[in-house]
Protein backbone atom coordinates (compact mmCIF):
# COMPACT_ATOMS: atom_id res chain seq x y z
CA UNK A 1 0.00 0.00 0.00
CA UNK A 2 1.07 3.31 -0.89
CA UNK A 3 2.05 5.45 2.34
CA UNK A 4 1.71 9.03 -0.19
CA UNK A 5 -1.86 7.40 -1.18
CA UNK A 6 -3.27 6.93 2.45
CA UNK A 7 -2.09 9.87 3.08
CA UNK A 8 -4.46 12.01 0.53
CA UNK A 9 -7.36 9.06 0.90
CA UNK A 10 -10.61 10.06 1.02
CA UNK A 11 -11.09 7.67 4.26
CA UNK A 12 -8.14 9.99 6.59
CA UNK A 13 -10.06 13.19 4.85
CA UNK A 14 -13.44 12.45 7.06
CA UNK A 15 -11.31 10.76 10.24
CA UNK A 16 -9.63 14.37 10.24
CA UNK A 17 -12.62 16.39 9.46
CA UNK A 18 -14.05 14.96 13.02
CA UNK A 19 -11.52 17.16 15.43
CA UNK A 20 -12.51 20.15 13.01
CA UNK A 21 -15.76 19.67 13.75
CA UNK A 22 -15.79 19.76 17.01
CA UNK A 23 -13.72 22.57 17.41
CA UNK A 24 -16.10 24.49 15.45
CA UNK A 25 -18.97 23.17 17.43
CA UNK A 26 -17.13 24.30 21.22
CA UNK A 27 -16.80 28.03 19.56
CA UNK A 28 -20.17 28.05 18.32
CA UNK A 29 -21.68 27.09 21.49
CA UNK A 30 -18.89 29.21 23.87
CA UNK A 31 -19.82 31.97 21.40
CA UNK A 32 -23.90 32.03 21.74
CA UNK A 33 -23.61 31.30 25.67
CA UNK A 34 -21.38 34.13 25.97
CA UNK A 35 -23.41 36.58 23.43
CA UNK A 36 -26.66 35.95 25.93
CA UNK A 37 -24.84 36.62 28.95
CA UNK A 38 -23.10 39.25 27.54
CA UNK A 39 -26.97 40.77 26.50
CA UNK A 40 -27.70 39.25 30.06
CA UNK A 41 -25.27 41.86 31.90
CA UNK A 42 -26.32 44.36 29.83
CA UNK A 43 -23.67 45.14 27.54
CA UNK A 44 -24.76 46.86 24.34
CA UNK A 45 -24.55 45.59 21.08
CA UNK A 46 -22.13 48.39 20.05
CA UNK A 47 -19.64 47.33 22.45
CA UNK A 48 -20.26 43.02 21.92
CA UNK A 49 -19.72 44.13 18.14
CA UNK A 50 -16.48 46.08 19.03
CA UNK A 51 -15.20 43.23 20.82
CA UNK A 52 -15.31 41.17 17.48
CA UNK A 53 -13.91 43.31 15.07
CA UNK A 54 -10.78 44.12 17.70
CA UNK A 55 -10.96 40.07 17.73
CA UNK A 56 -10.80 39.47 14.02
CA UNK A 57 -8.04 42.40 13.48
CA UNK A 58 -6.31 41.05 15.96
CA UNK A 59 -6.40 37.86 15.12
CA UNK A 60 -5.72 38.12 12.00
CA UNK A 61 -2.09 38.29 11.09
CA UNK A 62 -1.02 35.57 13.53
CA UNK A 63 -3.41 33.27 12.36
CA UNK A 64 -2.47 33.72 9.21
CA UNK A 65 1.04 32.92 10.31
CA UNK A 66 0.91 29.31 10.57
CA UNK A 67 0.53 28.76 6.45
CA UNK A 68 4.28 28.43 5.81
CA UNK A 69 4.95 25.48 7.88
CA UNK A 70 1.52 24.58 6.88
CA UNK A 71 2.87 23.67 3.77
CA UNK A 72 5.86 22.19 4.87
CA UNK A 73 4.20 19.93 7.16
CA UNK A 74 1.54 18.92 3.84
CA UNK A 75 4.60 17.39 1.96
CA UNK A 76 5.71 15.29 4.75
CA UNK A 77 2.01 14.37 6.31
CA UNK A 78 -0.32 15.37 3.48
CA UNK A 79 -3.37 17.48 3.76
CA UNK A 80 -5.89 16.09 5.91
CA UNK A 81 -3.02 15.36 8.51
CA UNK A 82 -1.72 18.90 8.07
CA UNK A 83 -5.22 20.36 8.29
CA UNK A 84 -6.60 18.91 11.20
CA UNK A 85 -2.97 19.45 13.45
CA UNK A 86 -2.42 22.67 12.47
CA UNK A 87 -6.66 23.59 13.67
CA UNK A 88 -5.98 21.68 17.12
CA UNK A 89 -3.65 22.04 20.46
CA UNK A 90 -0.17 21.59 19.58
CA UNK A 91 1.37 23.86 17.81
CA UNK A 92 3.11 23.07 14.37
CA UNK A 93 6.36 23.08 15.41
CA UNK A 94 5.40 20.43 17.71
CA UNK A 95 3.70 18.04 15.57
CA UNK A 96 7.00 18.00 13.32
CA UNK A 97 8.60 17.50 16.59
CA UNK A 98 6.61 14.55 17.82
CA UNK A 99 6.17 13.33 14.11
CA UNK A 100 10.52 13.03 13.99
CA UNK A 101 10.36 11.38 17.65
CA UNK A 102 8.21 8.64 16.20
CA UNK A 103 9.78 8.03 13.52
CA UNK A 104 13.41 8.16 14.75
CA UNK A 105 11.57 5.62 17.37
CA UNK A 106 11.14 3.42 14.45
CA UNK A 107 14.76 4.18 12.64
CA UNK A 108 13.10 6.18 9.71
CA UNK A 109 13.46 9.83 8.62
CA UNK A 110 9.89 11.12 8.07
CA UNK A 111 9.67 12.54 4.16
CA UNK A 112 12.19 10.00 3.42
CA UNK A 113 11.66 7.21 1.04
CA UNK A 114 11.51 4.69 4.06
CA UNK A 115 8.80 6.70 5.55
CA UNK A 116 6.04 3.89 4.77
CA UNK A 117 2.59 3.02 6.55
CA UNK A 118 3.95 1.71 9.54
CA UNK A 119 5.95 5.33 10.21
CA UNK A 120 3.21 7.41 9.12
CA UNK A 121 0.89 5.36 12.25
CA UNK A 122 3.34 5.92 14.71
CA UNK A 123 3.35 10.02 13.62
CA UNK A 124 -0.49 9.78 13.91
CA UNK A 125 -0.48 7.62 17.51
CA UNK A 126 2.49 10.17 18.50
CA UNK A 127 0.51 13.46 17.93
CA UNK A 128 -2.51 11.73 19.36
CA UNK A 129 -0.98 11.12 22.90
CA UNK A 130 1.12 14.17 22.50
CA UNK A 131 -1.78 16.37 22.33
CA UNK A 132 -3.81 14.34 24.65
CA UNK A 133 -1.72 15.84 27.06
CA UNK A 134 -3.48 19.30 27.48
CA UNK A 135 -6.84 18.29 26.67
CA UNK A 136 -6.77 16.13 29.91
CA UNK A 137 -4.97 18.31 32.06
CA UNK A 138 -7.42 21.17 30.89
CA UNK A 139 -10.33 18.67 31.68
CA UNK A 140 -9.18 17.95 34.99
CA UNK A 141 -7.57 21.25 36.07
CA UNK A 142 -10.21 24.34 34.59
CA UNK A 143 -12.78 24.43 37.31
CA UNK A 144 -10.56 23.47 39.95
CA UNK A 145 -8.49 26.36 39.30
CA UNK A 146 -11.50 29.00 39.02
CA UNK A 147 -12.77 27.29 42.45
CA UNK A 148 -9.19 28.21 43.85
CA UNK A 149 -9.43 31.81 42.43
CA UNK A 150 -12.23 32.71 44.00
CA UNK A 151 -11.64 31.53 47.06
CA UNK A 152 -8.44 33.44 47.25
CA UNK A 153 -10.87 36.08 45.96
CA UNK A 154 -12.52 35.97 49.49
CA UNK A 155 -9.34 35.24 51.76
CA UNK A 156 -7.54 38.43 50.72
CA UNK A 157 -7.43 41.81 48.97
CA UNK A 158 -9.31 41.11 45.87
CA UNK A 159 -7.39 43.78 44.24
CA UNK A 160 -4.12 42.46 45.70
CA UNK A 161 -5.36 39.01 43.53
CA UNK A 162 -6.04 41.09 40.31
CA UNK A 163 -2.55 42.87 40.66
CA UNK A 164 -0.65 39.20 41.28
CA UNK A 165 -2.47 37.88 38.23
CA UNK A 166 -1.73 40.72 36.17
CA UNK A 167 1.92 39.91 37.10
CA UNK A 168 1.24 36.36 36.18
CA UNK A 169 0.17 37.23 32.46
CA UNK A 170 3.12 39.81 32.71
CA UNK A 171 5.68 36.87 33.48
CA UNK A 172 3.69 34.81 31.21
CA UNK A 173 4.59 37.58 27.99
CA UNK A 174 7.70 38.13 29.83
CA UNK A 175 9.20 34.79 28.82
CA UNK A 176 7.23 34.54 25.90
CA UNK A 177 9.13 37.57 24.54
CA UNK A 178 12.44 36.48 26.15
CA UNK A 179 12.41 33.30 24.47
CA UNK A 180 12.10 35.29 21.07
CA UNK A 181 14.89 37.89 22.16
CA UNK A 182 17.75 35.58 22.91
CA UNK A 183 19.36 34.88 21.38
CA UNK A 184 19.76 37.93 19.83
CA UNK A 185 19.19 38.99 15.98
CA UNK A 186 18.51 42.40 15.35
CA UNK A 187 15.30 41.75 13.11
CA UNK A 188 13.60 40.32 16.01
CA UNK A 189 15.10 43.08 18.34
CA UNK A 190 13.55 45.94 15.72
CA UNK A 191 10.44 44.00 15.19
CA UNK A 192 9.65 43.87 19.05
CA UNK A 193 10.92 47.28 19.80
CA UNK A 194 9.04 48.88 16.80
CA UNK A 195 5.81 47.18 17.90
CA UNK A 196 6.12 47.58 22.02
CA UNK A 197 6.68 51.41 21.18
CA UNK A 198 3.86 51.48 18.31
CA UNK A 199 1.58 50.00 21.07
CA UNK A 200 2.24 51.93 23.84
CA UNK A 201 2.08 55.76 21.41
CA UNK A 202 -1.69 53.97 20.07
CA UNK A 203 -2.71 53.71 23.76
CA UNK A 204 -1.33 56.60 24.94
CA UNK A 205 -2.26 59.40 22.31
CA UNK A 206 -6.06 57.74 21.00
CA UNK A 207 -7.17 56.90 24.23
CA UNK A 208 -10.49 58.06 23.26
CA UNK A 209 -10.48 56.65 20.30
CA UNK A 210 -12.15 52.94 20.93
CA UNK A 211 -11.89 52.36 16.91
CA UNK A 212 -8.28 53.19 17.39
CA UNK A 213 -8.28 50.36 20.07
CA UNK A 214 -9.76 47.70 18.22
CA UNK A 215 -6.75 48.20 15.70
CA UNK A 216 -4.15 48.57 18.12
CA UNK A 217 -2.60 45.37 18.06
CA UNK A 218 -3.37 44.46 14.48
CA UNK A 219 -1.22 47.77 13.49
CA UNK A 220 1.23 47.68 16.44
CA UNK A 221 1.95 43.78 15.00
CA UNK A 222 2.20 45.08 11.03
CA UNK A 223 4.66 48.41 11.94
CA UNK A 224 6.95 46.25 13.86
CA UNK A 225 6.80 43.07 10.98
CA UNK A 226 7.33 46.04 8.65
CA UNK A 227 9.19 48.14 9.82
CA UNK A 228 11.70 45.84 10.78
CA UNK A 229 12.20 43.89 7.87
CA UNK A 230 12.61 47.25 6.19
CA UNK A 231 15.14 48.57 8.57
CA UNK A 232 17.43 45.39 8.34
CA UNK A 233 17.21 45.82 4.26
CA UNK A 234 18.12 49.02 4.90
CA UNK A 235 21.54 48.72 7.70
CA UNK B 1 -18.54 40.80 44.48
CA UNK B 2 -20.59 38.02 46.25
CA UNK B 3 -23.88 39.10 44.30
CA UNK B 4 -21.93 39.07 40.70
CA UNK B 5 -20.94 35.82 41.48
CA UNK B 6 -24.36 34.74 41.99
CA UNK B 7 -25.70 36.87 39.14
CA UNK B 8 -23.13 34.62 36.49
CA UNK B 9 -23.40 31.00 38.34
CA UNK B 10 -26.04 29.88 35.67
CA UNK B 11 -23.47 31.15 32.68
CA UNK B 12 -20.10 29.44 35.10
CA UNK B 13 -22.19 26.78 35.68
CA UNK B 14 -23.02 26.06 31.93
CA UNK B 15 -19.09 26.66 31.19
CA UNK B 16 -18.10 23.93 33.48
CA UNK B 17 -20.17 21.15 31.70
CA UNK B 18 -20.15 22.28 28.12
CA UNK B 19 -16.21 22.95 28.72
CA UNK B 20 -16.08 19.08 29.84
CA UNK B 21 -17.91 17.84 27.42
CA UNK B 22 -16.57 19.60 24.17
CA UNK B 23 -13.08 17.83 25.74
CA UNK B 24 -14.22 14.76 26.03
CA UNK B 25 -15.74 14.70 22.87
CA UNK B 26 -12.17 16.52 21.29
CA UNK B 27 -10.39 13.90 23.00
CA UNK B 28 -11.68 11.06 21.03
CA UNK B 29 -11.85 12.80 17.83
CA UNK B 30 -7.89 13.18 18.85
CA UNK B 31 -7.77 9.64 18.31
CA UNK B 32 -10.24 9.30 15.49
CA UNK B 33 -7.71 8.76 12.31
CA UNK B 34 -5.31 6.53 14.38
CA UNK B 35 -8.27 4.60 14.84
CA UNK B 36 -8.90 4.67 10.79
CA UNK B 37 -5.71 3.27 10.08
CA UNK B 38 -6.10 0.27 12.33
CA UNK B 39 -9.62 -0.45 10.84
CA UNK B 40 -8.76 0.33 7.28
CA UNK B 41 -5.40 -0.32 7.01
CA UNK B 42 -4.82 -2.98 9.93
CA UNK B 43 -1.44 -0.60 10.85
CA UNK B 44 -1.54 -0.04 14.11
CA UNK B 45 1.49 0.50 16.64
CA UNK B 46 1.14 -2.53 19.42
CA UNK B 47 0.26 -1.61 23.11
CA UNK B 48 3.52 -1.91 24.55
CA UNK B 49 4.61 0.46 21.80
CA UNK B 50 1.89 2.96 22.16
CA UNK B 51 2.97 3.73 25.54
CA UNK B 52 6.76 3.62 24.36
CA UNK B 53 5.63 6.72 22.37
CA UNK B 54 3.62 7.91 24.80
CA UNK B 55 6.64 8.09 27.12
CA UNK B 56 8.38 9.75 24.28
CA UNK B 57 5.62 12.08 24.14
CA UNK B 58 5.67 12.39 28.05
CA UNK B 59 9.80 13.23 27.97
CA UNK B 60 9.69 15.95 25.01
CA UNK B 61 6.06 17.69 26.18
CA UNK B 62 4.90 16.55 29.47
CA UNK B 63 5.85 19.82 31.59
CA UNK B 64 4.31 21.89 28.98
CA UNK B 65 1.05 19.94 29.53
CA UNK B 66 1.04 20.69 33.17
CA UNK B 67 2.29 24.27 33.15
CA UNK B 68 0.67 25.70 30.22
CA UNK B 69 -2.92 25.11 31.09
CA UNK B 70 -1.67 26.18 34.71
CA UNK B 71 -0.08 29.30 34.59
CA UNK B 72 -2.30 30.87 31.48
CA UNK B 73 -5.07 30.26 33.47
CA UNK B 74 -4.78 33.38 35.68
CA UNK B 75 -4.78 35.33 32.08
CA UNK B 76 -7.71 33.21 30.12
CA UNK B 77 -10.24 32.38 33.26
CA UNK B 78 -12.52 29.30 32.68
CA UNK B 79 -14.45 29.65 29.79
CA UNK B 80 -11.13 30.49 27.53
CA UNK B 81 -8.94 27.91 29.18
CA UNK B 82 -11.86 25.44 27.81
CA UNK B 83 -11.50 26.46 24.50
CA UNK B 84 -7.91 27.29 24.28
CA UNK B 85 -6.66 24.01 25.35
CA UNK B 86 -8.89 22.54 22.69
CA UNK B 87 -8.24 24.98 19.51
CA UNK B 88 -4.71 25.56 20.18
CA UNK B 89 -2.84 28.68 19.10
CA UNK B 90 -2.96 30.26 22.79
CA UNK B 91 -0.27 32.38 23.13
CA UNK B 92 0.10 33.87 19.51
CA UNK B 93 -3.84 34.17 18.48
CA UNK B 94 -6.21 33.38 21.53
CA UNK B 95 -4.76 35.60 24.16
CA UNK B 96 -4.37 38.65 22.20
CA UNK B 97 -7.73 38.73 20.37
CA UNK B 98 -9.33 37.70 24.02
CA UNK B 99 -7.57 40.74 25.32
CA UNK B 100 -8.04 43.40 22.56
CA UNK B 101 -12.08 42.06 22.64
CA UNK B 102 -11.91 43.13 25.65
CA UNK B 103 -10.11 46.46 25.64
CA UNK B 104 -12.39 47.17 22.70
CA UNK B 105 -15.63 47.09 24.91
CA UNK B 106 -14.12 48.49 27.67
CA UNK B 107 -15.06 45.66 29.48
CA UNK B 108 -12.54 44.85 32.68
CA UNK B 109 -10.21 42.13 32.68
CA UNK B 110 -11.25 39.78 35.76
CA UNK B 111 -15.38 40.61 35.73
CA UNK B 112 -17.76 38.88 35.01
CA UNK B 113 -18.08 41.28 32.07
CA UNK B 114 -14.64 40.98 30.98
CA UNK B 115 -15.13 37.28 30.98
CA UNK B 116 -17.91 37.06 28.40
CA UNK B 117 -15.76 39.56 26.42
CA UNK B 118 -12.56 37.44 26.04
CA UNK B 119 -14.84 34.06 25.69
CA UNK B 120 -16.54 36.17 22.58
CA UNK B 121 -13.03 37.24 21.62
CA UNK B 122 -11.34 33.57 21.94
CA UNK B 123 -14.48 31.95 20.08
CA UNK B 124 -14.16 34.37 17.32
CA UNK B 125 -10.55 34.08 16.80
CA UNK B 126 -11.34 30.19 16.34
CA UNK B 127 -13.85 30.62 13.53
CA UNK B 128 -11.14 33.16 12.05
CA UNK B 129 -8.17 30.19 12.19
CA UNK B 130 -10.14 27.33 11.15
CA UNK B 131 -10.80 29.47 7.90
CA UNK B 132 -7.73 30.80 6.70
CA UNK B 133 -5.93 27.35 7.41
CA UNK B 134 -8.49 25.77 5.74
CA UNK B 135 -8.13 27.98 2.73
CA UNK B 136 -4.38 27.69 2.91
CA UNK B 137 -4.70 23.66 3.39
CA UNK B 138 -6.19 23.68 -0.52
CA UNK B 139 -4.56 26.45 -1.99
CA UNK B 140 -1.47 26.74 0.02
CA UNK B 141 1.38 25.46 -2.01
CA UNK B 142 0.04 27.26 -4.84
CA UNK B 143 0.04 30.70 -3.07
CA UNK B 144 2.52 30.67 -0.97
CA UNK B 145 5.56 30.66 -3.55
CA UNK B 146 4.24 34.04 -4.82
CA UNK B 147 4.34 36.23 -2.28
CA UNK B 148 6.56 38.99 -2.17
CA UNK B 149 10.17 38.37 -0.27
CA UNK B 150 9.56 41.50 1.93
CA UNK B 151 6.22 40.30 2.87
CA UNK B 152 8.16 36.65 3.67
CA UNK B 153 10.67 38.19 5.36
CA UNK B 154 8.70 39.83 7.71
CA UNK B 155 6.62 37.13 8.63
CA UNK B 156 9.87 35.73 9.87
CA UNK B 157 9.51 38.10 13.14
CA UNK B 158 6.03 38.24 13.57
CA UNK B 159 5.88 36.17 16.97
CA UNK B 160 8.47 39.04 18.42
CA UNK B 161 6.11 41.64 17.64
CA UNK B 162 3.31 40.32 18.53
CA UNK B 163 4.40 39.44 22.33
CA UNK B 164 6.01 42.37 22.64
CA UNK B 165 2.65 44.32 21.96
CA UNK B 166 0.91 42.36 24.23
CA UNK B 167 3.41 42.25 26.77
CA UNK B 168 3.13 46.68 26.37
CA UNK B 169 -0.47 46.27 26.78
CA UNK B 170 -0.08 44.16 30.05
CA UNK B 171 2.48 46.63 31.28
CA UNK B 172 1.15 49.82 30.67
CA UNK B 173 -1.51 49.27 33.63
CA UNK B 174 2.17 48.50 35.92
CA UNK B 175 4.80 50.21 34.41
CA UNK B 176 7.24 49.46 37.58
CA UNK B 177 6.51 45.73 37.51
CA UNK B 178 6.41 45.45 33.51
CA UNK B 179 9.90 47.19 33.42
CA UNK B 180 11.21 44.95 35.89
CA UNK B 181 9.58 41.80 34.62
CA UNK B 182 11.00 41.72 31.20
CA UNK B 183 14.19 42.85 32.56
CA UNK B 184 14.27 39.37 35.31
CA UNK B 185 12.65 37.39 32.26
CA UNK B 186 15.65 38.35 29.16
CA UNK B 187 18.11 37.77 32.50
CA UNK B 188 16.43 34.22 33.17
CA UNK B 189 16.22 32.81 29.90
CA UNK B 190 20.18 33.88 29.14
CA UNK B 191 21.35 32.42 32.01
CA UNK B 192 18.99 29.13 31.68
CA UNK B 193 19.38 28.37 27.68
CA UNK B 194 23.27 28.76 28.58
CA UNK B 195 23.24 26.20 31.53
CA UNK B 196 20.36 24.23 29.76
CA UNK B 197 17.27 24.92 32.32
CA UNK B 198 14.38 22.96 30.89
CA UNK B 199 12.07 25.56 29.14
CA UNK B 200 8.89 23.96 31.49
CA UNK B 201 10.83 25.34 34.65
CA UNK B 202 11.72 28.14 32.46
CA UNK B 203 8.25 29.25 32.50
CA UNK B 204 7.36 28.52 36.44
CA UNK B 205 9.98 30.73 36.72
CA UNK B 206 9.27 33.50 34.80
CA UNK B 207 5.78 33.36 36.03
CA UNK B 208 6.33 33.38 39.42
CA UNK B 209 9.09 36.49 39.54
CA UNK B 210 6.26 38.79 37.21
CA UNK B 211 3.63 37.27 40.39
CA UNK B 212 5.92 38.07 42.79
CA UNK B 213 7.11 41.66 41.53
CA UNK B 214 3.49 42.25 41.03
CA UNK B 215 2.80 41.67 44.67
CA UNK B 216 6.02 43.63 45.82
CA UNK B 217 4.96 46.66 43.92
CA UNK B 218 1.57 46.45 45.28
CA UNK B 219 3.20 46.84 48.52
CA UNK B 220 5.14 49.33 47.69
CA UNK B 221 2.16 51.83 45.83
CA UNK B 222 0.15 50.68 49.25
CA UNK B 223 2.27 51.97 51.55
CA UNK B 224 2.64 55.64 49.37
CA UNK B 225 -0.90 56.22 49.06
Amino acid sequence: MDVKAVMESPGLWVACSITLIVVILQSALFLRAAWREAIRLGISRQRRLAGVRAAVITAFGPALAPVIILVALITMLGAPTSWMRVNDIGAPRTEIAMVTIASEHLGVEPGSPEYDLRAFSYSHWAMALNDMGWIVVALLLTHRMAGITSSLNKKYDPRLIRYIMDGAGIGLFAYLLSGQLVPATSHKWLAALISGATMLLITKLFAKHPRMQELALGLSMLAGMLGSTALVKLI
Amino acid sequence: MDNNNQNTSGFVNWVVRAGKLTLLMGLVANFVPCLYLWLAYGVVPSIGEIFAVWGLALAAYGISWLVQPTTYFPVLGMSCSYICWYAGSVADVRLPAAMMAQRASEAEPGTPEGDVMATIGTATSVFLSVAILTLFTFIGSKAIPLLPKFIKDSFTVILPAVFAAVYVQFAQKHLKAGAGTIALGLFFYFIGRKSGVPSGLLTVLVVLTGMLVARVVFAWEKKST
